[in-house]
């Protein structure tokens, strides 16, 4: 008999449009991603006195929101794979204000160039990562406290080694090129960012490498009998977070064009906001990389857009509407993600035969 | 004596520490800075106590913090339009324990790790209470501070309370059936299901328990100033988690106590006086806090090891 005609097969694989590269979920977050931009284009733009377009509707605001997403986004990025094993790092912000400081100290008092300086604190962002990530991998504890404490202790060494009042300062024009010019049409950084987050979607989504990520994820138990590395695999994921704060540490330095103490701080709860509103389940085993992109892009855009709306502007309180927002959308995105199994029990069961 | 070792090497740390600070600044000890050393450690304490019970049931409250600075000017708020302590305290406590009974309701009955709804109300809380307020100070009436006694009684009252919370409550994880569920549930859920107690209804207490702490916590600390700052409870989860895990309270459930949790918060209280007496800048503080609970964690996490073996 040949297959129903509905369920694909190598034969009869349906021509491809470009939904079919998105969830459901993720067309959901795009329609109200879209929807969110509207109402800040039509509420948020208008034009001054002398006739000019003003507010979020401008070609550069939306650079602009580009430019203040690029952190927030690599850290999402690198927490994607970190949440998808069924992990958490709550270290990342932390890390990238340690990353910052350092980079700012490698450069103003060692004396090393910017390339070199940068190399470093890549170094020392992956190294960082590292320690999470034999504490959690060799010593099998929980990446919740472990990262708890990390978070702690990177914030602390940050404020240690700046004595809470140091801010580096006066970096080279080329090197302020990555966080407040444009190449090629589009702020500089967003093509690191963009970089990175093709890499990562191919990691993630294009090589069995990366796929396993989601069998840790899902049966870790499993996953070992199949033959993965689970231990290796799990590590290489932290590691991978550490290496990307720090790239973000680096951009952030261009952007405000100083390295301190506080850079960062809370942007790990953004960063786990626009994963889990991205689709990628809290309790591991499932989640993309475009769902990530997407959640990003709803909270930069509601980020910036608050900012743009006369009433909170004469309030002068977007900072915290914003992070208000952000955290009551998380708690609405996790509770809309269990509503249905929820509601399935609820419902009164059908007999099914029992299982063998 | 086995079965406490980890309790009692805590107990020992804080020894040696102590014995240290002796050695070379006996002035430490001295009785009058010494108690206000403890009071301010007092509204911790009564915090830390909820914890211990919140992570012995394998979740996590990392909303404390934003809770506990809620409650101080909401407290605060009430006392300065002239309610009676006797009416503030209450209105305080039941704040608390609604924030909890909303987290707990999330965790329990939802079914969301603890650890990210908790981190989102974290955040509501702060930025709204910082919308709200935008930073403003609440002065407090004169009778407020100290429950209007002097100085030395309201302390020994603060600190009485907190002791007095800490020996009953440790007395009921140890003894009465509720604060046996605790661990039942931490250790495992399912067994506890099936032995007939219900894991979400524990999880839904601990939660409405800690945050009525963390109201009741809120009101020591006002009683210890004249005025109120919307930041007065920045940071303080991470003190009492690291305080609790520090005291041997495993962060995989079912595991410790409230004396070890004691102990722990003490020996992280001696740190910042420490650092002072041996001119290490306080600076430090938040990295050797940092150190300490990932020493703890390595430590539990290699006699588990040793354990299994």
């Amino acid at each position: 008999m040949s297959p129903a005609p509905h369920a694909p097969t190598l034969a009869n694989t349906p021509r491809r449009d470009w939904r079919a590269g998105l969830t459901r979920h993720e067309m959901l977050l795009l329609y109200v991603l879209i929807a969110e931009w509207l109402f800040f284009y039509f509420a948020g733009t208008s034009t001054n006195r002398r006739g000019v377009i003003v507010g979020f509707g401008t070609w550069d605001r939306q650079f602009d929101i580009l430019r203040h997403s690029c952190e927030i986004g690599l850290l999402a990025l690198a927490l994607t794979p970190v949440i998808i094993t069924a992990g958490i790092d709550l270290s990342v912000g932390s890390l990238l204000g340690l990353c910052a400081i350092l980079f700012g100290k490698l450069w103003h008092d060692a004396g090393l160039s910017i390339p070199v300086a940068m190399g470093l604190t890549l170094g020392i962002g992956a190294l960082a990562g590292a320690l999470n990530a034999v504490l959690i991998t060799a010593l099998r504890l929980p990446p919740l406290i472990v990262t708890l404490g990390t978070y702690s202790l990177f914030r602390g060494l940050a404020e240690a080694i700046t004595r809470g009042s140091i801010t580096y300062t006066d970096f080279p024009e080329n090197f302020l090129f990555i966080g407040q010019e444009r190449w090629l049409g589009l702020p500089t950084q967003a093509w690191i960012f963009f970089s990175v987050a093709l890499a990562m979607g191919l990691l993630l989504h294009r090589t069995t490498f990366g796929r396993a990520f989601r069998t840790l994820g899902l049966a870790p138990e499993g996953a070992l009998y199949a033959g993965l590395p689970v231990e290796r695999r799990l590590a290489l994921v932290y590691v991978l977070a550490g290496l990307i704060a720090a790239i973000a540490a680096i951009i952030y330095t261009a952007r405000l064009g100083q390295a301190k103490a506080d850079a960062g701080t809370g942007y790990e709860l953004f960063a786990i906001t626009a994963v889990v509103l991205g689709g990628t389940s809290i309790f591991g085993g499932t989640g993309t990389i475009p769902g990530t992109l997407l959640g990003v892009a709803a909270i930069a855009v509601l980020k910036n857009g608050l900012a743009c709306l006369p009433v909170v502007m004469r309030l002068n309180a977007a900072e915290e509407m914003s992070g208000l927002l952000t955290g009551a959308l998380l708690l609405v995105a996790l509770s809309a993600s269990v509503l249905p199994k929820i509601l399935s029990h609820l419902r009164p069961r059908r007999h099914t035969a029992p299982q063998p | 004596m086995k079965r406490y070792f980890r309790e009692l090497s805590v107990v020992g740390a804080l020894l040696a520490v102590l014995i240290g600070l002796a050695l070379v600044a006996p002035a430490f000890f001295s009785p009058q800075p010494l108690l206000s050393l403890v009071t301010r450690e007092a509204p911790t304490l009564v915090v830390a106590c909820g914890m211990a019970g919140v992570i012995i049931t394998r979740q996590i409250d990392i909303s404390v913090g934003s809770m506990f600075s809620v409650c101080s000017v909401c407290a605060g708020l009430l006392a300065a339009r002239g309610w009676p302590l006797a009416w503030v305290l209450p209105a305080s406590v039941g704040l608390g324990a609604l924030f909890g009974a909303f987290n707990g309701f999330l965790v329990a009955v939802l079914r969301l790790p603890s650890i990210v709804v908790t981190l989102a109300t974290m955040v509501t809380l702060r930025q709204g209470l910082n919308l709200i307020r935008q930073g403003e100070f609440v002065n407090l009436p004169d009778r407020v501070q100290w429950f209007g006694l002097s100085q030395t009684a309201g302390q020994l009252v603060l600190v009485g309370t907190a002791l007095g919370l800490l020996v009953a409550l440790a007395w009921a994880m140890r003894n009465l059936r509720i604060g046996r569920t605790l661990y039942a549930v931490g250790t495992d859920a399912e067994a506890a299901r099936l032995a007939g107690i219900s894991p979400q209804g524990v999880t839904l207490l601990v939660f409405v328990f800690i945050g009525a702490l963390t109201g009741l916590g809120a009101m020591m600390n006002l009683a210890q100033s004249p005025q109120v700052q919307p930041l007065t409870g920045n940071g303080l989860e991470l003190k009492v988690i690291a305080a609790v895990v520090v005291g041997g309270v495993a962060i995989s459930g079912g595991r410790g106590n409230l004396w070890g949790a004691f102990a722990g918060l003490l020996l992280l209280a001696c740190v910042a006086p420490a650092l002072t007496h041996l001119h290490v800048e306080a600076y430090w503080e938040k990295a050797v806090q940092g150190a300490i609970i990932l020493l703890a964690v390595v430590a539990d996490g290699l006699r588990s090891r040793q354990l299994k073996r």
